[in-house]
């Protein structure tokens, strides 16, 4: 018997299980009816066509007959590469991911079907294409009701991007820690009155926090739910408000500190073109399905990754204008590249409920190879963990890879400690290699250029 | 703009229309159910003027080069 994924069990008509490189979706008797009324119309199948809604067939019978409660249907649907959580995305991947799922809705809509939730969690990335994965989200729409996942929406696309977009404040850092997002009474509490005027501010965000205060003081709740009735024109007409709305929002202006750190950072070409050769003779013989760039800038490395025959990358930074360039470069090659936020000394835990519900960085399938390129520096040095840890940490996230090494004499070293006292007699490049060593296979090493960093590829034995 | 507990009340008196309960596994939020009916009438509306707006603005346009007026946001 297989155990179900631990993140899909809030909505009880079906769980999901990963087996076999594919993912098993058992339809329980409590979601036969709505989902057999979405088969039967083909809307699965309309949204799937549309590239809004993952891939599904129906599994093998034999299946279900191990499971236990025995579903009363099995879908069998193509694995994401890279589970990835809306508190590690950027301002246009969570957009994207907005858009998309307003879409998906206004599509089922067309159908005279919905969405029973808004969860952003439903949502996942195949490189920079967000789709949609729950397919037992989509259920017959009753004329005249309610959109229920009206505040889960605002909380999970709407608020976060509001953050971002009027305060200029990142809303990760927030999101991870309540994973179910921002609720409108404490972004109301954020916003300027200036922010308040539009429409979509002062209905979804305002005026929801009122109501909501409210509805808590007063306790009618069995009330409402009886009374209240939307019709369809004006939920399409809320929907398709926000969409515009959100496809409009754009990031204040002004440059992030490490956007155009690849344009002009201390290196000199020749340097860049023989890390480019290392980075590709490792990609190459390793030919890695998933790789992971830790500190990928605006993704210059990750490309040549590819080019060498890295088929998938997520890319990972801690700047976001680079994340963002990153982003939008991958979005126009259409390669399949995940940009994703990471502070590499606070990597997303696992969380939610019993701290399994969302897994953590490291738990989250193979990754066949890495490559951290100036970054152990940030580290050791800008973060104070001891080098033999810097390196097994990075040398635990995948058993191939490259790692390089700016020594102290290094510009970006330099300014790392010209504002501090050295307390870092351990970091040198014998000690680096000594703790590669002890924990690896050091295959190839290159010092690049005259007195450059020092780059080696490993390989875990 | 403040808004009071009046027009709250003036919300949820606005928005009996009749029974229709809508019972998916998410609870949807009592404050998000108030003013969902009044925000959906008022989207409603301004969907309806952009679209109006933008009919006009072809009609008008029509001389110009047909793709050009239709560059507007939906």
């Amino acid at each position: 018997m297989i155990n179900p994924d631990p993140g899909s069990f809030r909505d009880p008509s079906g769980r999901v299980f990963i087996q076999d490189g594919r993912v098993l979706r058992a339809i329980y008797e409590m979601g036969r009816d709505n989902f057999e009324a979405v088969q039967k119309v083909g809307v699965l199948d309309a949204l799937i066509a549309k590239g809004l809604l993952v891939e599904a067939e129906t599994a093998e019978p034999g299946l279900a007959d191990n499971m236990e409660p025995k579903p009363a249907h099995l879908l069998s649907h193509p694995l994401i590469p890279f589970i990835s959580y809306p508190y590690e995305w950027t301002f246009s991947q969570l957009k994207a991911a907005a858009v998309l799922h307003l879409e998906l809705h206004l599509e089922a809509l067309r159908a005279n079907f919905t969405l029973c939730d808004a969860t952003a969690y439903n949502v996942q990335f195949r490189g920079t294409e967000p789709v949609f994965i729950d397919h037992l989200s989509v259920v017959p729409y009753d004329e005249g009701e309610i959109w229920a996942g009206h505040r889960q929406f605002c909380m999970q696309f709407l608020n976060p991007l509001l953050l971002w977009a009027k305060r200029g404040v990142v809303p990760n850092s927030w999101y991870r820690g309540s994973v179910e997002g921002i609720a409108p009474e404490d972004l109301a509490a954020v916003l300027s009155w200036r922010d308040k005027l539009s429409f979509t501010v002062l209905a979804h965000v305002v005026t929801q926090a009122k109501a909501h205060n409210h509805a808590l003081k007063t306790e009618t709740k069995e009330k409402i739910v009886k009374v209240h009735k939307l019709p369809k024109r004006s939920l399409v007409a809320m929907l398709e408000g926000l969409k515009s709305y959100i496809s409009g929002l754009q990031l204040p202006g002004g440059r992030s500190v490490w956007s155009d750190y690849a344009g002009d950072n201390s290196y000199n070409a020749e340097k860049r073109a023989e890390k480019h050769d290392f980075v590709a003779a490792m990609a190459g013989s390793v030919q890695p399905d998933m790789m992971f760039d830790i500190g990928c800038n605006s993704g210059d490395f990750t490309q040549t990754a590819l080019d060498a025959g890295a088929k998938s990358v997520v890319a990972f930074d801690f700047d976001y204008g680079a994340l963002e360039r990153c982003y939008s470069r991958f979005s126009q090659s259409k390669q399949s590249v995940l940009p994703l936020w990471l502070d590499a000394a606070n990597p997303s835990p696992s969380q939610g409920w019993a701290n399994s519900e969302r897994a953590s960085l490291g738990d989250r399938g193979k990754i066949d190879a890495m490559v951290a390129l100036a970054v152990i520096h940030h580290i050791s040095i800008g973060r104070n963990v001891p080098l033999d840890m810097a390196v097994d940490w990075l040398i635990g996230l995948a058993p191939q890879g490259v790692i390089e090494f700016p020594n102290k004499d290094d510009v970006m070293v330099r300014k790392l400690l010209a504002s501090r006292k050295d307390i870092f007699p351990d970091y040198t490049e014998e000690a680096f290699l000594q703790h590669v060593g002890s924990r690896a296979q050091i295959v190839e090493q290159k010092k690049l250029g005259e007195d450059g960093r020092l780059i080696v590829q490993y390989r875990r034995t | 703009m403040g808004i009071s507990e009046r027009h709250i009340a003036a919300f949820a008196v606005l928005t009996i229309f009749g029974a229709a309960p809508a019972f998916a596994y998410l609870d949807p939020a009592t404050g998000s159910i108030i003013i969902q009916a009044v925000i959906g009438a008022v989207a409603g509306g301004l969907l309806y003027a952009k679209l109006f707006m933008h009919k006009v603005r072809t009609f008008f346009g029509r001389k110009t080069a047909d793709g050009a007026s239709e560059n507007t946001e939906s």
